[in-house]
């Protein structure tokens, strides 16, 4: 449920959080991409220069500001105001569809066996339902290069494991709910790690140091354990066959 | 101009960070204590937010490898040059060859050494901070290590010298830094996710927290009473997250991220502690009680406004008030 008016609250001395509903959504996520773009118009153009950064999230933007410069009470007023404007008005929103190798389960997935258990479907099974569906980058964050990336099917939403792991390898590919995800870095993590991609997600010599943005779609597909060794360390852009056609939303 | 690092346990280099990449998920990194780190460089004539080097935890050594203006802040340490003490909180003019260590003491955990120029390795992302886990920035993405040779940038020390020489911090600067039998308060607001913990959100403030074991340059774990009403909240959708949210896992003991915080996060967040107090409990080792108390929106963005324009331009004493004690603690 989209709130009718986002719910903004404050907190630090320097954050400005806005929310527009508590799920995961593309309508709601759409709300949170509208609203990103305009309030990065309108920090770049500098009318409100106490803006210094702007970080969107599933259902949430989160704006962080100078207080030398502006306040909490004020920007509240430029957020309802830039909705007001946004709310009704359609925005053409692009995306490119990527396509990410996995190695499913074994070392690579260490978390796959128990999922299999838990939702009594074959290893072949479980890689066709997580294969089957184009999924909408929503985010990035956690750490470099992590892509939230969402809905899978029902059959494999599992919830996080309930103590997170301290140590996931990059390249990592996990399910938490109805999120599946790509470490880029090494991190700590509580999703549980279905399989590998050999692909590499963040390079921060490259500009931008990660090619997946949000709203870009991504679909994986399985490879063995020899074209996982062929493709590893490739960034992804580098890889032929990453990048599938252009689409228009 | 360059130093061979000797001895090094945990240090890396760091500046104020790296702002504007958080949308895609890269950490900001930084100084730990950014006061400390600022008048590390304010002392040898930098901007305050040069790179240095940071040590966590003591244990650092290093030679001089041609003769150069360097001050050391932050814990309270012995600072010693070729078997001589030092001050810290000074610029120190060390001659080539010099060998250079740093040992901690009771108070603090953190130390800054800066050196007149700057350290000379290259900007990604607009900031010379080593982000370890991500394996970029700094000197190789990585922690410093033995043999390493860490290049400076050439300024002219004399010069330098001059203009510095015997300045120094006020004495309330040192003493900011939480003694080991000082409960630190945690001045905080309200986090994004208070309203969610309803009764049980005004509980955080009764109870004294420990710094716990499980704490790095990402997040401190707290010990101490578990706020119930975590356990049954579980979850909440993944968020922007920020040094100095304190989230409660369902555990419900508080971590409170730190300088490596990632970008986004799914716990609930209780509390958001203002800025300089998360730069003060950087400071606190394993054991270390803290509490938290709340504060409203309007004293948080005043308190947040006066720390950015001194960590910008910190204040240093004239000469002619030198304080002549053996130590500046």
């Amino acid at each position: 449920m989209i709130y009718d008016n986002p719910v903004i609250k404050e907190s630090g001395g320097y954050v400005v959080y806005i929310e527009f509903c508590t799920g995961i959504n593309l309508n709601c996520n759409t709300c949170v991409q509208k609203l990103w773009q305009a309030l990065m118009e309108l920090s770049k153009s500098g009318i409100d220069g106490g803006i210094e950064e702007i970080v969107p999230a599933y259902s949430s933007l989160t704006i962080f500001y100078n207080p030398e410069k502006t306040c909490a009470e004020k920007l509240r007023k430029t957020v309802l105001q830039q909705w007001k404007k946004l709310k009704d008005k359609k925005l053409p929103l692009e995306s490119s569809l990527w396509m990410i190798p996995v190695a499913y389960g074994g070392t690579f997935g260490p978390d796959l066996e128990e999922i299999l258990a838990a939702t009594k479907l074959s290893y072949e099974s479980f890689i066709a339902v997580h294969t089957s569906k184009e999924y909408l980058c929503y985010m990035l964050g956690f750490t470099p290069g992590f892509v939230y990336l969402g809905d899978v099917d029902d059959r494999i939403a599992l919830p996080r494991l309930k103590s997170p792991k301290s140590r996931i390898a990059p390249g990592s590919v996990g399910i938490a709910g109805k999120q599946t995800g790509i470490y880029g870095v090494e991190s700590p993590g509580g999703w549980r790690i279905i399989g590998k991609t050999p692909i590499k997600m963040f390079d921060p010599r490259r500009s931008p140091p990660i090619a997946i943005k949000p709203g870009d779609k991504v679909r994986f597909y399985p490879v063995t354990v020899e074209q996982y060794k062929q493709m590893e360390g490739v960034y992804l852009t580098d890889l032929s066959t990453s990048q599938g056609e252009q689409n228009e939303h | 101009m360059s130093i061979e690092i000797i001895n090094s346990f945990f240090a890396s280099v760091q500046d104020f960070g790296r702002k504007g990449y958080r949308s895609l998920g890269v950490p900001v990194a930084g100084a730990m204590d950014q006061l400390s780190a600022a008048y590390a460089n304010t002392l040898v004539g930098n901007r305050s937010d040069e790179a240095l080097i940071e040590v966590i935890g003591g244990s650092f050594s290093f030679k001089i490898l041609k003769e150069s203006l360097i001050a050391v802040t932050g814990a309270d340490a012995d600072l010693i040059v070729n078997d001589t003490k030092a001050r810290t909180w000074r610029a120190l003019f060390v001659n080539e060859g010099s060998m250079i260590e740093i040992r901690l003491k009771q108070r603090g955990l953190v130390n800054y050494i800066s050196f007149a120029g700057g350290i000379d390795v290259p900007s990604l992302m607009q900031s010379k901070s080593t982000y370890y886990r991500g394996g970029f920035g700094g000197f190789h993405g990585r922690l410093l290590k033995n043999g390493d040779v860490l290049p400076l940038k050439t300024t002219d020390v004399h010069s330098v010298l001059d203009e510095v020489a015997g300045k120094r911090p006020t004495k309330d600067v040192l003493e900011r830094i939480p003694d080991r039998d000082e409960i630190l308060n945690l001045r905080a607001t309200k986090g994004i996710h208070a309203d969610l913990f309803s009764e049980d959100f005004n509980r955080i403030f009764q109870f004294i927290y420990t710094v716990g074991s499980s704490c790095d340059r990402m997040g401190y774990r707290l010990e101490g009473q578990c706020i119930e009403k975590a356990r049954t909240l579980g979850r909440v959708i993944t968020t922007a997250v920020d040094r100095g949210y304190v989230q409660l896992p369902p555990d419900g003991k508080p971590i409170v991220l730190m300088a490596d915080s990632q970008t986004t996060g799914g716990y609930a967040v209780i509390l958001h502690v203002i800025r300089e107090d998360v730069d003060r409990l950087a400071q606190c080792s394993t054991g270390h009680k803290v509490r938290f108390s709340l504060i409203d929106t309007m004293k948080a963005e005043q308190f947040t406004a006066l720390y950015s324009s001194i960590l910008r331009n910190p204040p240093l004493q004239e000469p002619e008030e030198e304080y002549y004690g053996e130590s500046p603690w």
